[in-house]
């Protein structure tokens, strides 16, 4: 029943300062702050927005069981990914940072330096204030919002819908999934990861993927009957439920929002038009 | 005075895929302000009917009309389904799938959002809407946390807006408990005469949908408007039975009394009967044909056995202390509202999931022995829709998948199936592929699959669901014959109080992961208390057997036994 909770997706509003913001604040705000981390290579901006989201994701009060589970792995896999990189070419700092202070050596080839570390450093910084910004905006908005959000910034609300519909119906559908496979295990299907091979059980998961398809595609007609007898695609414009008035929030989130703007354009401006040769700014190089 | 609202002349439609022409030459005429019932067998077109006149034909399903549709002074094929959504509010059968919104009430607002009308506007029109159905409490609520019942009325306030005028239920009680059925209703009919709206129920459960009065029935069968006549005639005459349509029990009961109705007889309500000119009648035939009580089960071996048994999920119980036993051979009904327990019931008895208080023993034995494979082999689970048990393509593949599952040799494999499809007279078919069945003969498809393992016990998760009396008819015969000539055990899991009082000797009712009643059936139905706490509905025989002055316990003992005893004569 609680299934839409386990993907972390908030389907009723939460209470803190984020969760009222309206869907149209919730994804300005985030689609140009992801930009903006796109955009830089710089610590200098980079580690002010880890800091900021770590405070917005401590202000959404979250489960943080939960959190720390995502973020433990994420952080595991991100260190992984570092460690693989630096195998492949230990003097990376060389390139992207512009300089290679040794300082440590295993053999010719690998060798620790300064400016590997530096660039792992951002890297991994730039990772995940992109990945906690992403958690924060998943866990502050709920599906209607985000179509509410999206439609804000002028994707055509068909589409929009189809995002606020995948959230609405997943829980059915994983709902159907289980059922079939009781019905396929009490007919002596064996899912037992202890009793049987992946590859057997890669099977019969598909076999069940069967009946669930054949499921689905019924529902999907009544939905789309429902939506039709109901007026959906009657106007070109839509208003949406979901998304209420301005808040105090809003009105103070908007300058802010507008100013990450300003700073995206500057980051851009720069990058393309004044380009450095070496695109991580380092504190002892430049 | 009677202004027309719908009007269908010399009406014809054909399905694109389709030879023949699915509604044939409908003349018919509904009144502003009519309550109609569309009544019908499955098949009949009574939902085509239904679905020209909200305008999904011919705008989401193409096909061929001749003759004309007129709603609200709009010819159908012109218009397209928006306009039409205007003046035609439909609630459909599947009240899942309907239920766009994730919150209750973003899914009554759907319609304003896509008439882009403002919040502001829309809070008003959702909070009046709501308010209406009574739903006003749930607003913020989630699909996943509401009933059937409850979202049944929030599609219901979706459509209530301005200024609909014809209200279309199609189905409405096909996935509703019989007490929420009786809530539905009322509702309808509240809002009929309140609001003063046109409404049209499709249904094939007439006794239900006469709870509250209706204006007219028109009589939908093979494509063709066969009756269009007021509720009173429709029950005098016999044509229902043979359309395949229930007649209201009470009727039935009064009719195996060998009483006939004339014109001064008014039937549709019960609580209206004039018992006075049919009592002596039907004491004198409730008297000579009174019945022996027999024991509900025919042998003394206890098949199965539950022991103080409990489970719960996470905080939730989900059965508390429960214990029963069941003997080889029986028919047993479990009865209870939905989130009773009778669910966890089932996979607690096909092992999907272990008691964690008390045993379940089978044949003596602790299940808790048995691997859950193994258990498959003793205990079968025949889920309500065929269509998530189907993986095949070909119906004799699908009956030997699960013995090939089960790793059993080629020869055994061969042998076992072919009794298996004789034994549910699937044979002639076993090279079918399944996608060509109709509903009735995938559920047997998936029955014969279970059996394939020869189960002792089968536990068949609402047979019925959806089915029309014919349909439902030819299911319930096959089990019954199973029971009958393979002494196979059935559990009937099932809200459907009509199938627990004709094909179940006894039943197991289920409130709140307890097990509240364990008896015979007519016993159950006949207990007020364990009605109410259950969520059905007491059957129009009691309230027949109180009018009369019988006692309703053995009234509806000796309908039983009669409907069974007419039911073998005519085999």
């Amino acid at each position: 029943m609680n299934n839409s909770k386990r993907l972390f997706v908030n389907v009723k509003p939460g209470h803190t300062f984020l969760d009222h913001l309206t869907g149209k604040t919730k994804v300005r705000t985030f689609l140009i702050l992801i930009f903006v981390l796109i955009a830089t290579w710089d610590i200098r901006v980079i580690l002010p927005f880890l800091f900021l989201f770590i405070g917005a994701l401590i202000s959404l009060k979250p489960d943080w069981h939960k959190v720390w589970g995502v973020l433990g792995f994420i952080i595991i896999v991100n260190l992984f990914n570092l460690f693989l990189m630096w195998l492949v070419e230990p003097n990376y700092g060389l390139n992207v940072v512009g300089g290679s202070t040794v300082f440590g050596r295993l053999n010719g080839f690998y060798v620790f330096t300064y400016e590997t570390f530096w660039y792992f450093f951002v890297r991994f910084s730039k990772f995940m204030a992109t990945f906690i910004l992403s958690l924060v905006f998943i866990m502050s908005i709920t599906p209607s919002e985000f179509a509410a959000g999206l439609y804000s910034i002028k994707v055509p609300y068909k589409a929009c819908t189809i995002v606020s519909l995948a959230f609405r119906y997943i829980p059915d559908i994983a709902r159907d999934f289980q059922n079939i496979r009781i019905s396929m295990q009490a007919r002596g299907m064996e899912l037992d990861s202890k009793r049987t091979k992946l590859g057997n059980r890669v099977k019969q998961n598909i076999l069940i993927l069967a009946p669930l398809i054949v499921t689905s595609f019924d529902r999907v007609g009544n939905i789309a009957n429902a939506m039709d007898l109901r007026g959906f695609g009657k106007k070109k414009i839509r208003t949406y439920y979901a998304e209420h008035e301005d808040t105090k929030g809003d009105r103070i989130m908007k300058p802010v929002y507008l100013a990450f703007l300003a700073l995206l354009i500057v980051l851009t401006v720069e990058k393309y038009g004044f380009p450095s040769a070496y695109e991580v700014w380092c504190p002892w190089i430049h | 005075m009677s202004e027309p609202v719908i009007v269908f002349r010399d009406f014809s439609f054909c399905y694109k895929s389709q030879q023949k022409d699915t509604l044939k030459n409908i003349n018919l005429t509904i009144n502003k302000g009519e309550k109609v019932l569309i009544l019908g067998p499955s098949g009949s077109g009574k939902s085509t009917l239904g679905n020209c006149i909200n305008g999904l034909i011919p705008f989401s399903y193409e096909g061929k009309i001749k003759g004309s549709c007129k709603v609200a002074g709009i010819e159908t094929r012109e218009a397209n389904i928006f306009t039409l959504s205007g003046h035609v509010g439909t609630v459909q059968q599947d009240t899942d799938a309907q239920f766009i919104g994730l919150s209750v009430g973003e899914d009554i607002a759907f319609s304003l959002e896509n008439d882009a009308v403002s919040r502001k506007i829309m809070l008003e029109k959702v909070e009046e809407a709501a308010t209406t159905v009574g739903m006003q409490e749930f607003i913020p609520e989630v699909p996943y946390d509401l009933s059937g019942g409850q979202k049944q009325k929030v599609a219901l306030a979706g459509v209530l807006h301005d200024d609909v005028d014809i209200l279309l239920f199609d189905e409405p009680l096909a996935a509703l408990d019989p007490a929420m059925g009786m809530t539905a209703v009322d509702l309808i009919d509240q809002i009929h005469r309140n609001q003063k709206k046109t409404v049209l129920i499709i249904e094939h459960r007439l006794e239900d949908v006469l709870y509250r009065h209706v204006d007219r029935i028109i009589l939908i069968a093979d494509g063709e408007v066969r009756l269009d006549t007021t509720p009173d005639e429709l029950l005098r005459s016999d044509i229902l039975k043979s359309l395949g349509i229930r007649e209201p029990l009470y009727i039935s009961a009064l009719k195996n009394a060998g009483i006939t109705f004339g014109p001064q007889d008014h039937l549709e309500d019960i609580n209206a009967i004039d018992i006075s000119r049919y009592q002596d009648k039907l004491r004198s035939h409730f008297e000579a044909g009174k019945p022996q009580l027999r024991k509900p089960h025919v042998s003394d071996e206890v098949i199965l056995k539950a022991e103080h048994v409990s489970f719960s999920y996470g905080d939730v119980d989900a059965l508390k202390d429960v214990s029963f036993e069941i003997h080889k051979g029986e028919r047993i009904s479990v009865i209870g509202r939905n989130g009773a327990g009778k669910s966890t019931l089932a996979k607690l008895l096909c092992g999907i999931i272990r008691p964690q208080q008390g045993t379940i023993s089978f044949h003596g034995r602790n299940t808790a022995e048995f691997s859950i494979r193994e258990l498959g082999r003793l205990i079968g689970y025949v889920m309500q829709n065929p269509n998530q048990m189907l993986v095949k393509d070909m119906i004799r593949d699908e009956v030997e998948l699960a013995m090939k599952l089960n790793h059993c040799d080629e020869a055994e494999i061969q042998k076992s199936a072919d009794d298996v499809l004789k034994m549910c007279d699937l044979y002639s078919m076993r090279n079918w592929p399944i996608s060509v069945l109709s509903y009735g003969q995938r559920k047997r498809v998936t029955i014969a699959s279970i059996l394939s393992l020869r189960p002792e016990i089968i536990i068949v998760d609402e047979p019925t669901a959806g089915q029309d009396y014919r349909h439902y008819t030819e299911i319930m015969g096959f089990l019954e014959k199973l029971n009958r000539d393979y002494g196979i055990t059935i559990l009937f899991i099932t809200h459907d109080m009509h199938l627990a009082i004709e094909y179940t000797d006894r039943s197991i009712v289920f409130t709140d992961g307890q097990l509240i009643a364990d008896d015979y059936v007519f016993r159950v139905l006949s207990n007020e208390d364990i009605i109410t706490r259950a969520n059905l509905k007491q059957t129009s025989l009691v309230q027949l057997a109180v009018k009369a002055g019988i006692d309703p316990e053995e009234f509806i003992h000796a309908f039983i036994e009669e409907e069974r005893r007419n039911r073998e004569s005519h085999e």
